[in-house]
């Protein structure tokens, strides 16, 4: 690797947080611009390794890789995450269309989601993102990085594509 | 076409609604979610909504919200001749069956997530591992001079104990000897106050004494850098000695001792 993709894995390893491109730019001594290229070479380096480059936006941090969940859950005595199908339904709404609001939530599925948002941040699946500017200035919701991390993600374009009823496969936009 | 036994689903953190259970009457007759006349399903999910009678009133609107417009399509559908009907008349067929789509695509997402938990495969972070930094200003130099200055001593104690194994050092005995010492002089070094040739024994009650006397406020006590020698300073105030010795000739008292204020 050069030596930039060296020390974002330098930094991404003790850090206990995701860490942001600026960031990494600035600690570093490169620019952006320099980060993404190394960011990639980083993210295609660890794909034979027992780690994976995971990203939210514009954070980074590394994580374990999903075929390895069953040791480090023995190691760490980690109890699998459980989500009723009703909580999964309002999960995957927030997760396609972020940020959404309630309102758009139960438009979809047709039935109050009081209960299921509640659930769902509980567990810190999902989190609040500020207001939408309209009527009534509703909460905005979205994935939080425990999300990415519970459902084995690197990032949200790794959200699962599924066949719609048309036919198509599933082109929603991520952020 | 019967209508099954079994009751819709309910769950315990919220039933799955009315358009779920309208999809499921989609996907038991297996007829094209696109082309299928959602009137004709009306029926059948009257019959389904009849039996969620246990359900909250509030809930079981939902469910009879969606039944009334299969049963308008569904009359709309055997007499064409009611086509010119009010403005208001609602969510169309076509909005019903997108609103229908685009719920079977959502639930098809909630299953393939799904799949994804139940697997299992997961990623985890790196957590609690906080990097304990060493102290500034030492090196390992200074710590292996100290190591070897402990050994030193630890060497002598075994010979001592052979030629004197009887030699005591009492902390009490100690404590006053330094105080005497700080009669004469303002301020002595950890060094000076061991001697030339310390016991391990000696060296440790005098640290025990200082730090006895600095609980006290009898002293102060320097080190410049991590491993360097002690300084200790009398506080000038606070011995009896140390005010007997004063230029105002506060009378000494014997026993006054400094409030021990929890150091």
């Amino acid at each position: 690797m050069t030596p930039t993709a060296n020390a974002i894995q330098a930094v991404l390893f003790v850090a206990e947080v995701p860490v942001s491109r600026a960031e990494l730019a600035r600690v570093i001594g490169v620019t952006p611009r320099a980060i993404d290229a190394a960011l990639e070479e980083l993210g295609a380096t660890l794909e034979d390794t027992g780690l994976r480059l995971a990203h939210e936006a514009d954070d980074w941090q590394i994580l374990t890789a999903p075929a390895n969940a069953p040791y480090v859950s023995a190691y760490l005595g980690a109890d699998r995450l459980r989500v009723s199908s009703a909580s999964l339904e309002t999960l995957a709404v927030i997760a396609y269309k972020q940020p959404a609001t309630r309102a758009e939530i139960e438009a979809i599925r047709g039935v109050n989601c009081d209960q299921t948002i509640y659930t769902l941040m509980q567990r810190r699946l999902i989190e609040e993102r500020g207001r939408r500017e309209a009527p009534g200035r509703p909460i905005l919701y979205g994935t939080t990085w425990e999300f990415l991390e519970c459902f084995g993600l690197a990032s949200l374009d790794e959200l699962p594509r599924v066949m719609t009823p048309e036919g198509l496969v599933d082109q929603e936009a991520t952020p | 076409m019967t209508i099954g036994p079994e009751l819709p689903r309910v769950t315990v953190e919220g039933f799955d609604g009315p358009l779920d259970l309208l999809l499921e009457l989609v996907e038991e007759r297996k007829v094209d979610i696109l082309t299928v006349r959602l009137g004709d399903l009306a029926e059948e999910y009257l019959a389904r909504v009849r039996a969620l009678a246990a359900l909250p009133a509030e809930e079981v609107s939902a469910f009879l919200m969606l039944a009334s417009r299969l049963v308008l399509l569904k009359a709309r559908s055997l007499l064409p001749s009611l086509e010119p009907l009010a403005v208001d008349e609602g969510e169309s067929e076509e909005e019903l069956r997108a609103r229908l789509l685009e719920y079977a695509a959502t639930r098809e997402r909630a299953v393939a997530l799904g799949q994804r938990l139940r697997a299992g495969e997961r990623g985890f972070h790196r957590e609690g591992g906080t990097v304990e930094l060493p102290p500034k200003g030492g090196s390992t130099d200074a710590l292996a001079a100290a190591w070897t200055r402990v050994l030193a001593l630890a060497v002598r104690q075994r010979e001592e104990d052979i030629v004197a194994p009887s030699e005591r050092y009492s902390v009490e005995q100690r404590t006053a000897e330094i105080e005497e010492l700080f009669q004469t002089a303002e301020r002595v070094t950890f060094a000076e106050l061991l001697g030339d040739d310390p016991t391990l024994g000696f060296a440790i009650v005098t640290f025990i004494a200082l730090l006895d006397l600095y609980r006290r406020s009898v002293i102060d006590i320097v080190q410049d850098e991590l491993f360097g020698e002690i300084t200790v300073t009398s506080k000038g105030r606070g011995t009896p000695r140390a005010a007997a010795r004063d230029e105002d000739g506060v009378p000494s008292d014997e026993d006054e001792v400094p409030s021990d204020d929890g150091m």
